[in-house]
């Protein structure tokens, strides 16, 4: 997991290489996976059709028990739990099209099925040892137990190492004393992963560090709290949960003694492709409904599908779409290749998807007109669903510093130890001449040969922004040296370019397939949207790679500087 | 208690149908398909049926080779196998040749009770149930909202709605009915039925095997057009003060729809 050998596609972006095999074919599936998955998804469809009514989960605050036996029943709560412990083993893919498809319907429900297993009980599955994943999975996954993740406390959110949760060690159990927030399925829960700090012998000194416990509703001493009002996914369960003096068992611990922010990383990462899948399904609802309204509702004696203004927006939404369903679902696969390192990618995934979800339902909201704003439309229900997307499971802003700064990694080292090699050039040289031949090879040899040539134009963009992307990473490190981190403003941009890059990359592959299986005619709207996609993601890439030297980011912070000594509006 | 239930695989119902050019068929590239919605309470009922009396239920389809999924699919909901009739020459099959093959077919099989959809609806012919049951010389009964069987598993008592009323009708064993909407809520395809349906039999009868051939499979029925519904056309806006226009929609209504 995520260790330093593993390829990771755009880790070696940064390094201008394009690591082909890792996205080409896209990694569709085929024979009995792609079978079962279409019989899966009709079947979660038509149950979700009958029995799950978005408006009344909104409205009552609360899924229908029907609903949830239902989906365990269907086998939704152990999708990714494999067969050994009463599970479905699906792939993420799958798994992320199953989260999808009940997205399409209500992000309560996707929210509810996706804590479970998405974050609640993956410490457990990654982590947790043979007599631990006996004890538990089977429970889990049947639904008979609903897991829960808690990590945020009231003073640690984004900032997870701030955690106040302690356990203290007392002889064969542990003592628990914390307060969890935003818990999600906190009140529906009997499994919790709890993160807390432990102190833990580091060369021979007592420290602090976050562990991972698993602890369960039997035990003394939990308190859910009531449930949050919510702005959106007012279905879902959202809770404080508090453990006082809660004894936990010592093989209750998950993973090592000290090792809980890897557990809680490593969650995320696979966590966030769930959430980016979710997204996909609501913008399909969001493009049907308001698609069929354009073509129904007349205005100036037309459908108003007929106008320009109409037409753009459908577009939008279907690239948008098409991008952000085309990135989750390529690193599914990579997830479900099981040798490389997606952190990246899933971050991406997440902070992409999220933000284009968005600006679909806007879309769709503004086609519906004054319709979209009532309650009696879906439209303000799922734009309020959505909006938590871009906050929770990692805000937007902290995967972009993850995504800048995880990528700058590679390129930060090398020049450290081009800095040592110039010192003394002889005794280095094997470093020297590695960094030199690694330049050459980037320079000489990435080219995206794979692609369909009908996007030659847009492949190529990839190839010429790949170079760019190791320039642009080298002259900032070179120019902030250790401060880099704190230049939100250029790792945001250099976040935004191999995002880019990396989503393009991700349409570029999805559609090459779709030439190869269905021939270019049937493929044709799909050609139309990978170059729509790639002449807004180039042109944004070179922009962001401008304002690396050229842009107003003092100005901003001046502005910015004064509104907050007076905080208030300054003018 | 050996139970058969004949399945058709048919356009999924939301699908948007479009007619062929030769106005005698339907454009299939880009529809989905789904079990007949009829036959699903046929499956369903089965089920029941075989968890209160055990046996085995079979689960028969006439189709080409996607309608394996909707096979799959019956088989996921908890039905023990499949088997297709599938032949190149059975593509033109029109209700009554898929009756007499479905009969061939079944005539070598064992069984107490044939269950089928009270129609399929593509075509909505209301056709292949009773012409089946003729063709195997059983009895029949038709559109059923309820089935008991009987407890020395000989007969089955059946419900039927009928205009203004109902009727109980009992029938010996073998028989076959067909199910109407009412008789039962089809469970869902679960995970676990998914991951077993895998690993069931699905067994592929070609015209050999059903022992047919040349004028067997001939057309019998001339699809001769299909054409679309009518287009709605644009509704009316009465103007004015409601209790003026309540008159006028009353007018209307009677003289211009005729439906007063």
């Amino acid at each position: 997991m995520a260790e330093k050998d593993e390829r990771s596609f755009c880790k070696a972006l940064f390094e201008g290489k394009i690591d082909e095999e890792l996205v080409f074919p896209y990694p569709h599936l085929t024979g009995e996976d792609a079978e079962n998955l279409h019989l899966i998804i009709d079947s979660v469809g038509k149950f979700c059709r009958d029995k799950v009514h978005g408006e009344a989960i909104d409205k009552e605050k609360r899924i229908p028990e029907e609903v949830i036996g239902g989906l365990s029943e269907l086998g939704l709560m152990g999708m990714i739990i494999p067969e050994a412990y009463s599970g479905f083993a699906l792939t993420q893919r799958a798994y992320c099209r199953v989260i999808e498809e009940l997205s399409c319907f209500n992000a309560s429900v996707a929210v509810t099925v996706g804590g479970h297993q998405s974050i609640g009980f993956k410490g457990l599955l990654l982590f947790g040892t043979e007599e631990q994943k006996q004890k538990y999975l089977p429970r889990l996954a049947t639904g008979e137990w609903m897991a829960a993740f808690c990590l945020t406390e009231p003073g640690a959110g984004s900032d997870a190492q701030g955690l106040k949760a302690t356990a203290v060690r007392k002889g064969d159990h542990y003592l628990l004393n914390g307060s969890k927030q935003w818990v999600t399925n906190g009140g529906l829960a009997d499994f919790f992963t709890v993160f807390a700090q432990t102190e833990v012998d580091v060369k021979g000194e007592k420290k602090k560090r976050v562990t991972a416990f698993m602890v369960t509703k039997e035990m003394a001493g939990i308190t859910i709290g009531p449930e949050e009002k919510k702005m959106g996914i007012r279905g879902s369960s959202t809770t404080p949960v508090i453990f006082e003096n809660v004894k936990v068992p010592v093989e209750n611990l998950l993973g090592e003694e000290g090792n809980g922010f890897k557990v809680a990383m490593e969650v995320l990462n696979s966590g966030r492709l769930g959430l980016a899948s979710g997204c996909v399904g609501a913008a399909r609802t969001m493009i049907e409904t308001s698609v069929a309204h354009a073509k129904e509702r007349e205005q100036f004696g037309r459908p108003i599908a007929e106008f320009e203004m109409i037409q753009e927006k459908i577009a939008r939404m279907v690239v948008n779409t098409y991008a952000m369903e085309s990135a989750t679902y390529m690193t599914a696969g990579l997830a479900d290749r099981g040798d490389v390192d997606f952190s990246l990618e899933s971050a991406i995934s997440k902070v992409f998807s999220t933000d284009r979800v968005w600006e679909v339902i806007n879309d769709a909201l503004q086609i519906m007109g004054g319709n979209g704003y009532m309650e009696e439309y879906p439209h303000e229900r799922f734009m309020r669903d959505a909006r938590i997307n871009m906050i929770f499971e990692g805000t937007n802003e902290i995967l972009r510093l993850f995504i800048a700064l995880a990528g700058l990694q590679g390129p930060g080292e090398k020049l450290k130890e081009v800095a040592q090699a110039i010192k003394d050039p002889l005794h280095n040289f094997g470093q020297l001449a590695d960094y030199a031949v690694r330049k050459i090879t980037s320079l000489a040899g990435d080219r995206i040969s794979r692609a369909d040539s009908l996007l030659e134009d847009e492949y190529r963009r990839v190839e010429e922004y790949a170079r760019q992307l190791p320039d642009a990473a080298e002259k900032v490190i070179r120019r902030y040296r250790k401060k880099i981190v704190e230049k939100e403003f250029l790792l945001e941009r250099i976040a935004e370019m191999v995002s880019d890059l990396y989503v393009m990359t991700c349409v570029i592959s999805r559609v090459t397939s779709a030439i190869q299986e269905k021939g270019v005619d049937a493929a044709e709207t799909e050609i139309h949207i990978c170059k729509t996609f790639c002449n807004f993601a180039w042109r944004r890439i070179r922009r962001n790679n401008r304002m690396i030297d050229r842009n107003d980011d003092k100005i901003l912070v001046d502005i910015a500087k004064s509104t907050l000594e007076k905080a208030a509006y300054p003018v | 208690m050996n139970i058969i239930v004949c399945m058709k695989q048919v356009p999924d119902t939301a699908a948007r149908i479009k007619i062929k050019g030769d106005g005698k068929g339907i454009e299939t590239s880009g529809v989905s398909y789904v079990v007949n919605p009829y036959d699903e309470y046929a499956v369903e009922e089965a089920l029941r049926l075989k968890e209160k009396a055990g046996g085995e239920v079979v689960v028969i389809s006439l189709g080409p080779d996607r309608a394996t999924e909707a096979i799959r699919t019956c088989l996921a909901m908890g039905a023990d196998r499949g088997v297709h009739l599938k032949d190149p020459s059975f593509e033109d099959a029109d209700p009554f040749v898929t009756a007499q093959l479905l009969a061939k077919a079944l005539s070598g099989m064992d069984y107490d009770l044939i269950l089928c959809g009270k129609q399929a609806v593509d075509d909505n012919a209301c056709f292949v149930g009773p012409a089946l049951a003729e063709g195997l010389g059983i009895p029949q009964a038709t559109v059923i909202t309820k089935l008991t069987l009987a407890e020395d598993a000989k007969s089955v008592t059946v419900e039927r709605e009928v205009e203004g009323g109902r009727e109980v009708l009992q029938l010996p064993l073998p028989a076959l009915v067909t199910a109407q909407k009412g008789l039962n809520e089809p469970r869902y395809a679960s995970l676990p039925g998914i991951m077993k349906a895998k690993k069931k039999e699905i067994k592929v009868m070609d015209a050999a095997a059903v022992g047919v051939s040349g004028d067997d499979v001939k057309q019998k029925i001339e699809t001769v057009s299909l054409s679309p519904a009518p287009e709605r056309t644009a509704g009316k806006i009465i103007p004015g003060e409601p209790s003026e226009a309540v008159k006028e929609l009353v007018r209307l209504l009677k003289e211009e729809a005729k439906a007063l």
